[in-house]
């Protein structure tokens, strides 16, 4: 049996003198070739499976466009083999540059997601429980009951034996400090983040 | 996409088969050396017109420094040729940066043995620039003409292709102003000539990046 590097070089030898048939052939067999090679490498090469004939065609185009570098005199082989890696490291390289262009945010996206409320609400509760245990005593009984499980004035002002007048006073000056320790973070974070 | 897609590309090349009959790399041996030696005779012609020969060029004392000058920069020229032929030949053996090592041993004897004392900055306070300035302006039509031809051989890497070919051509455009150069300094020579060098070699590999790509 003949080896493969000779059947090759004898049909692009063949492409030279014109033979359309020896070269579709030759072309259909590396095309097999190259489907063996990215099946196996498609995740190392960063690509989708669904891809792989994509870098078929282009490794195909790249080779029927530079067929006239290779030497008739010298191996077939390696000529292939230098141009096989270049032409799918361009395609990989391509590809990698389309799906960062596919991911591009806008600055001004970015600045509605970051001005979006809430945008995370497990971080903001972690927030308010941090701030609640700075605050006097007083004042975050107050706030845990009234804002966060929900009670009335009247009821804190009877548990606790004092006045409504008291208890929205007290609340509201809590509500002061918290929102005062709240901001300088929040634009702080925002700044960060430009 | 679909191998049948791909099976009817592989038709549509086929039926293109033999019409690259006159481009084999037996025309790009031809064609490459002659753009170099047309590229030398630019740059030489440049030099002639522009410059003008430096005056005594023959006379006893110079002799010895022109020498050096131009047998330092033929023999970069020289493997820059063979290193940039096999980079734009896929499947050659792999480029060597030993072919380079005459033309930058010649460069460094020189400067080591040279006790003219000649100032390292030579004749003038300007005298480097222009130097510099002559070598990049002989040697940018040659890089323009080598890589036009590059461009019908396949590079695998362009960016180092490119670099050769700048190289090259700043080889020969060395070669060529030393025609007029009257800085025989032996630092003079292997600073400054050597900086127009590899000023074209990185704008040899900027520009081949992107022209000799396909």
């Amino acid at each position: 049996m003949e080896s493969r590097e000779h059947l090759w070089a004898e049909a692009m030898r063949a492409e030279r003198g014109g033979d359309s048939a020896a070269y579709a052939w030759l072309l259909k067999e590396i095309a097999d070739l190259l489907r063996r090679l990215i099946r196996y490498r498609v995740v190392q090469l960063g690509l989708n499976a669904h891809e792989t004939e994509d870098v078929v065609q282009e490794v195909l185009i790249g080779l029927h466009t530079k067929r006239h570098t290779w030497d008739g005199d010298r191996p077939f082989l390696p000529w292939l083999h230098a141009i096989v890696r270049y032409k799918i490291a361009d395609v990989v390289r391509q590809h990698r540059r389309e799906a960062r262009h596919r991911i591009h945010l806008t600055l001004d996206e970015l600045a509605e997601l970051v001005e979006a409320p809430a945008e995370n609400l497990d971080r903001l509760l972690l927030d308010v429980d941090r701030h609640l245990s700075d605050l006097p005593q007083g004042q975050q009984t107050v706030v845990r009951a009234l804002a966060v499980e929900g009670a009335s004035v009247r009821s804190m002002a009877e548990k606790l034996q004092t006045s409504e007048g008291a208890v929205r006073v007290t609340f509201h000056r809590a509500l002061q400090q918290l929102m005062a320790k709240a901001e300088p973070a929040r634009t702080k974070t925002a700044k960060g983040k430009f | 996409m679909s191998s049948s897609e791909t099976d009817s590309l592989i038709q549509t090349l086929a039926d293109q088969a033999g019409a690259g009959r006159d481009r084999t790399p037996f025309a790009f041996d031809r064609i490459f050396p002659i753009a170099a030696a047309l590229s030398l005779t630019v740059s030489v012609a440049i030099v002639l017109v522009l410059v003008g020969l430096r005056p005594h060029l023959l006379a006893v004392e110079q002799r010895t420094p022109f020498a050096f000058k131009i047998a330092s920069t033929l023999s970069l020229a020289c493997g820059a040729f063979f290193l940039t032929r096999r980079a734009v030949r896929p499947g050659s053996a792999d480029l060597s940066l030993l072919a380079l090592l005459p033309g930058v041993l010649l460069l460094v004897f020189r400067a080591a043995t040279d006790q003219s004392g000649l100032p390292v900055m030579g004749h003038s306070d300007v005298a480097a620039a222009v130097c510099v300035g002559r070598i990049l302006m002989v040697s940018l039509p040659s890089l323009w003409l080598m890589l036009c031809v590059l461009r019908t051989g396949a590079a695998i890497r362009p960016g180092i292709a490119g670099a050769l070919a700048g190289l090259l051509s700043g080889a020969l455009g060395a070669t060529a102003h030393s025609l007029g150069c009257v800085n025989d300094g032996g630092l003079f020579v292997a600073i400054w000539y050597s900086a127009a060098m590899l000023i074209m070699t990185g704008l040899g590999a900027a520009v081949g990046r992107r022209v000799l790509a396909w």
